[in-house]
């Protein structure tokens, strides 16, 4: 089933790829240098179905996590095909720097140094 | 018996800590050594480096902006925002900003993990954006700063960040949140500047990510810039001749194609692009001698193979249109 469904989308996105004029995955004969970094590296460089699949996953992730649908394509056309692999795989757990440390969170850390450095002893595990 | 492995116990923890609270007092230098025995300034500071102060959560836009505003792109933090910000993260992913120094025609250069390149960078005058774990390893409190300059005598960095101009901060300090945060620094080059201590294959992987992502111009003049550097670099020069290919000049592209493939004859991915650009104008003779040669490699895995196939299919069909073009090489 997810591999019929999967295989729908990347002919959807195939036949929209070529309808929008836009290149497919850079011209067709021509090995781009990244590729032929990954073949010195000796890493799967073609991007497979998998990573064509990627893109749409990813997208829909910036938008759940607040982009502008509008503007989620643009910020993905910078990326490599490798580097959204990367974030589809671990969006969730890559640092998003940004200072988001919740109240909760500080009193909770306050309490772990206190803990730590013994003057408190409130949490029975460590 | 209990009472006294407790009270080892607690000896060994008291030790621990008084000599952690030695080596953090009188702790050994970490600028210092990196800068002494040279003729360059012990103490350095980037104090042109424009400041954009951080609103809440948005350290990562107000740290791209200043280093790519100090590297010539005329662009502020709010400008970034929609670049770089994730709402419901609350924050920015390193991949994003590197993706965003790319829309604006920087070569996104991630320096080797330690603190010497980051002082070289500074030395040639460019601020350097690092992540920081301010909080601990379990919970983590991520934050964007950039690095505008050193004090070798009191061992101290200047930074940017958050909403602070000049933030001083004793060098361990800073090295301890940022090995926390992997030592990930990142400058923005322009596409004529090397890093102050260039490393080949980061820097050749940095430009390959400009032109797969068709920042044409940006990624030719930076191959260039490479091939300054290290003219025999065979993956800069099949760069530029892929940049060449990719903005329409055929002929420069064929040019630097065939300087790779006469200096390393048995290298095959610039051969393979040096057949598909002959065909393309018209010398569809040489190009299928080229990709035969490039087929006969004994060292070829069936994924490159397969690529040289389809070159191989791409010439036969140019050989059809090309019967009576000529051939401009």
């Amino acid at each position: 089933m997810r591999r019929m469904s999967k295989r729908l989308i990347v002919a959807v996105l195939s036949v929209a790829l070529v309808g929008s004029g836009l290149p497919l995955a850079a011209s067709a004969d021509m090995i781009g240098t990244q590729v032929a970094i990954d073949l010195q590296r000796g890493s799967q460089a073609i991007e497979n179905v998998d990573e064509i699949l990627s893109r749409t996953e990813v997208r829909e992730q910036l938008v759940r996590l607040g982009v502008d649908p509008e503007q989620v394509n643009a910020r993905l056309a910078n990326l490599t095909d490798h580097e959204i692999a990367a974030l589809d795989k671990k969006l969730g757990e890559l640092p998003a720097g940004g200072d988001a440390l919740t109240v909760i969170g500080i009193v909770f850390l306050v309490l772990l140094i206190l803990e730590l450095v013994g003057v408190i002893d409130v949490f029975k595990r460590i | 018996m209990i009472t006294r492995s407790r009270l080892l116990v607690h000896r060994a923890v008291l030790v621990c800590l008084f000599s952690w609270l030695l080596s953090a007092c009188a702790g050994t230098p970490l600028v210092a050594p990196l800068v002494t025995g040279t003729t360059e300034p012990q103490t350095v500071e980037l104090v042109d480096t424009p400041f954009f102060p951080q609103r809440r959560y948005q350290c990562g836009p107000a740290a791209l902006a200043t280093a790519l505003r100090a590297s010539g792109v005329a662009v502020d933090a709010d400008a970034l925002t929609e670049w770089i910000y994730l709402p419901e993260r609350k924050g920015s992913l390193q991949l994003e900003l590197i993706a965003a120094a790319r829309r604006f025609e920087r070569v996104p250069y991630v320096l080797p993990k330690s603190l010497s390149p980051l002082l070289a960078e500074i030395r040639a005058g460019r601020p350097v954006i690092v992540l920081q774990n301010l909080g601990l390893r379990r919970w983590p409190y991520w934050h964007y700063a950039v690095v505008v300059g050193f004090d070798a005598e009191r061992d101290r960095l200047v930074l940017r960040s958050g909403t602070t101009r000049r933030k001083i901060v004793k060098a361990s300090r800073f090295v301890r949140t940022w090995q926390r945060a992997h030592s990930w620094a990142l400058v923005m080059l322009r596409p004529s500047e090397l890093p102050a201590d260039p490393d080949h294959d980061r820097y050749v992987q940095a430009v390959a990510g400009l032109e797969a992502t068709g920042h044409i111009d940006a990624a030719t003049t930076a191959y260039r810039t490479a091939l300054g550097h290290w003219p025999q670099s065979r993956i800069a020069r099949l760069g530029l001749g892929n940049t060449y290919y990719l903005g329409g000049d055929l002929l420069s592209a064929a040019e630097q194609f065939k300087v790779v493939v006469q200096n390393s004859p048995g290298t095959v991915v610039p051969r393979n692009n040096l057949a598909q650009v002959m065909a393309e104008l018209h010398c569809t003779d040489a190009a299928m001698e080229q990709i035969e040669v490039a087929l006969a490699n004994p060292d070829n895995n069936p994924e490159l193979r397969q690529m040289l196939n389809k070159t191989r299919d791409s010439i036969l069909a140019w050989q059809a249109k090309s019967e009576l073009r000529d051939c401009p090489l």
